[in-house]
């Protein structure tokens, strides 16, 4: 358990935040289509931002675990991370992809 | 069989039942995932139910556990809900012309547009009443919630201590980044990603993530208008 930082305030305030900026994205072309289809930097950017900010999502939370008992830093994290992507690359099966590097990375940490 | 008269309610229910199958497969143990993770996080059980009722956008939420957990503030979470969900923007534009009447039918069809609810919607024929598009936004909804009640009662009832288990959400990120490389080939941003991260940590070890990501945002807004007008 998490003793400190699940407050009940704070969790429902992030999630009133997080839903509104998500329906707000979702509902803007039935308010502003015109708008939007004279924006072609922003249809452009949807090809490269999601890529650019799952890295540091990804890169954060690897860097950002109480593992602590291995031989060199981000060893257990980048060789289970390689794995997933290796397993979805090949059989595009996400839950697959991910349980199997996850019992990797358990396996890892405790060998 | 043609059908010449007008969609009878239950025909209507049944079609996207029957569109919605592929998606609760996917959903339920997605959705299941997400609670069990949250939970396991310290999370009470109110916190995932009303997260995938509300939010209803799966990276959004799994990003959501461990920015949680480690106290970030909102503004990192505002970042990081405004790139993850981004692309979301351009949905709505396909289905301007298939809108429901009334008002809280049209506000619910745009708050239920996820990845795979667009892309169930995008291949129907433009005839297919807008009762029946809000249908499988709905059952979709309805798959996710399920999913994640079912993951929150696993993890409320199985008090599972092995160290590592929240490699699932690093795990997620890796598959939802894989499937972005293979949409869009931008390799660079892998870099471009990472370099700012190790930078921003270097600089500001405290604020890393919401630099990072700003940082990052920005440039690859920047970079994408000008590969553009080099390559137009």
């Amino acid at each position: 358990m998490n003793p400190t930082n699940l407050h009940a305030w704070y969790v429902l305030t992030a999630i009133a935040l997080v839903a509104g900026i998500t329906w707000a994205l979702r509902a803007l072309p039935f308010l502003a289509a015109r708008w939007l289809r004279d924006q072609p930097v922003l249809a452009r950017a949807t090809n490269y931002v999601p890529t650019a900010i799952l890295v540091t999502l990804l890169v954060h939370a690897m860097a950002n675990t109480d593992n602590t008992s291995q031989a060199l830093p981000l060893l257990h994290e980048s060789l289970s991370v390689a794995a997933v992507a290796l397993l979805q690359a090949w059989l595009h099966q996400p839950l697959l992809s991910m349980g199997a590097g996850t019992v990797l990375y358990v396996l890892l940490r405790a060998a | 069989m043609p059908n010449p008269h007008p969609a009878t309610p239950w025909a209507t229910r049944r079609h996207a039942l029957e569109l919605s199958v592929p998606v609760a497969l996917g959903y339920v143990p997605l959705g299941a995932v997400f609670g069990f993770v949250f939970v396991q996080a310290g999370a009470d059980w109110w916190m995932p139910v009303l997260a995938s009722l509300l939010v209803y956008a799966g990276a959004a939420q799994f990003m959501m556990v461990p920015l949680l957990a480690s106290g970030a503030s909102l503004g990192t979470l505002a970042v990081a809900a405004l790139a993850i969900n981004f692309r979301h923007v351009f949905y709505g534009l396909t289905l301007l012309q298939r809108q429901p009447k009334s008002r809280m039918a049209r506000a619910y069809q745009s708050f239920s547009l996820t990845d795979e609810t667009y892309a169930i919607v995008s291949t129907l024929p433009p005839t297919t009443s807008p009762h029946q598009l809000l249908a499988v936004g709905a059952l979709n909804h309805l798959w996710w919630n399920l999913g994640t009640a079912l993951g929150v009662t696993a993890g409320i009832t199985l008090h599972i201590n092995v160290a590592g288990l929240d490699f699932a959400l690093t795990a997620l990120f890796t598959v939802l980044l894989v499937e972005q490389l293979r949409r869009h080939r931008r390799y660079n941003m892998l870099l471009l990603g990472a370099a700012v991260y190790a930078a921003a940590r270097w600089l500001w070890p405290a604020h890393a993530l919401l630099a990072g990501m700003s940082l990052t945002l920005l440039i690859a807004m920047v970079w994408s208008h000008a590969t553009h007008k080099a390559q137009p």
